[in-house]
């Protein structure tokens, strides 16, 4: 009687053990499917075979042991692990050729980045030498060639009130001009010489000279020139350009000189 | 019959014990920490699946060490170092992925300069 019990007891424990393993081997038995499929998908893929073939292999070798584990010795706990180490192995080499195509892709691109930057700084550049061209041009009209201090302004009378050194707002245009020019052609210097017309005595037209001369100078300097790149002389009445009998005359011989250097910085001599 | 029945039973549990016979899976345990290590250190974090696996079947091997049920512990250990790569694989590529964007994005406010441009 206490025999019989416990040997019933024993069958149904081996009969629980059995069905737990039947339950397993089904779970395996998906396991292994999936990590089947998973592992053809990345060997047909050419890209992932080019990309990630070590995991691809792991794969295939994570599989092939879940498989024989599948005989007669193997649990099904030991094939639903390996499936599971396969199933992995093929998702990381999903992953690592998304990162080997990407990096291509990024490549790519930065050549391309660097094509276009290339293109927009050309484009930039000739738009600036465009506008330099242009202003040279303006300027030249506004100037003429002296043969012996070279390029010259002529800022004329009309551009200050009698007897006052401040420029006049009508200038503030040709200032503009100079001053972009100067910017747009950083190794030229330039001298700004002062006249004035022979009325009145030699050192108040001396001083008058030298006075707006200084504030067409201090203007450029305001607006951003080196204070390096520009010289400043007074000549009083001397050099008149035409002769101070008549009123047009005088007025001609009222004026500011802007004197350009070359581009490479040199100035003509002084007066 | 009644005699054998207990024998086959005595045969069962020594083929179940048998596995108890493995031996224990220090190498193992290293790499799978190196691996996590190494996930989090690209910037895996806790929100990632992958990584949230290897941290509990790391812990689950370590436990396992502990009762020295060594075959669990090599699995365990096993599973959780892919796991670990597998996650920070994913960061690898998100972060690929970003800068991918962020090129297209200074390609196109290049593009769209050189237009104005011309």
């Amino acid at each position: 009687m206490k025999c019989e019990s416990l040997s019933r007891a024993l069958l149904v424990l081996i009969g629980a053990a059995l069905l737990s393993a039947c339950a397993g081997r089904e779970a395996s038995e998906s396991a292994l499917r999936d990590a089947s499929s998973s592992v053809e998908k990345v060997k047909e893929d050419a890209d992932v075979l080019r990309n990630a073939p070590k995991d691809v292999v792991r794969a295939g070798e994570s599989l092939a042991r879940a498989e024989r584990l599948t005989s007669y010795w193997g649990t099904a706990g030991d094939v639903s692990h390996y499936a599971y180490l396969s199933q992995r192995y093929s998702q990381i080499a999903v992953e690592h050729t998304r990162q080997a195509l990407d990096q291509e892709r990024l490549s790519k691109l930065q050549l391309e980045r660097q094509r276009l930057q290339l293109a927009l700084r050309e484009s930039k550049l000739q738009s600036v030498q465009q506008q330099g061209k242009w202003l040279e041009e303006q300027i030249v009209a506004l100037a003429s060639v002296d043969s012996d201090r070279g390029l010259v302004m002529t800022l004329g009378d009309v551009l200050f009130d009698t007897g006052e050194a401040q420029l006049k707002p009508s200038a503030n245009r040709t200032v503009l001009k100079l001053v972009q020019f100067l910017q747009l052609n950083p190794r030229r210097i330039v001298r700004i010489e002062g006249y004035t017309d022979s009325t009145g005595d030699k050192a108040h037209n001396l001083a008058l000279s030298k006075a707006r001369a200084q504030s067409v100078a201090d203007t450029l300097i305001d607006l951003g020139i080196d204070d390096s790149r520009v010289r400043v002389e007074g000549y009083g009445d001397e050099f008149p350009v035409e002769a101070n009998a008549s009123e047009r005359g005088r007025a001609k011989n009222r004026r500011v000189e802007i004197v350009f250097s070359d581009n490479q910085g040199v100035l003509g001599a002084e007066r | 019959m009644s005699i054998q029945l207990p024998a086959i039973g005595a045969v069962l549990l020594l083929a179940l014990g048998g596995c108890a016979n493995d031996p224990a899976p220090l190498e193992q345990l290293r790499l799978t920490e190196q691996a996590v290590e190494q996930a989090k250190a690209v910037g895996a974090s806790d929100d990632s699946e992958a990584l949230k696996r290897a941290n509990a079947k790391l812990l689950q091997a370590r436990l396992d060490m502990a009762d020295k049920s060594y075959k669990s512990a090599r699995m365990q250990a096993e599973q959780a170092e892919l796991d670990a790569r597998l996650a920070e694989a994913r960061v690898l590529t998100a972060k690929g992925q970003a800068q991918i964007e962020l090129q297209n994005e200074r390609i196109k406010r290049l593009r769209k300069q050189l237009e104005q441009d011309l």
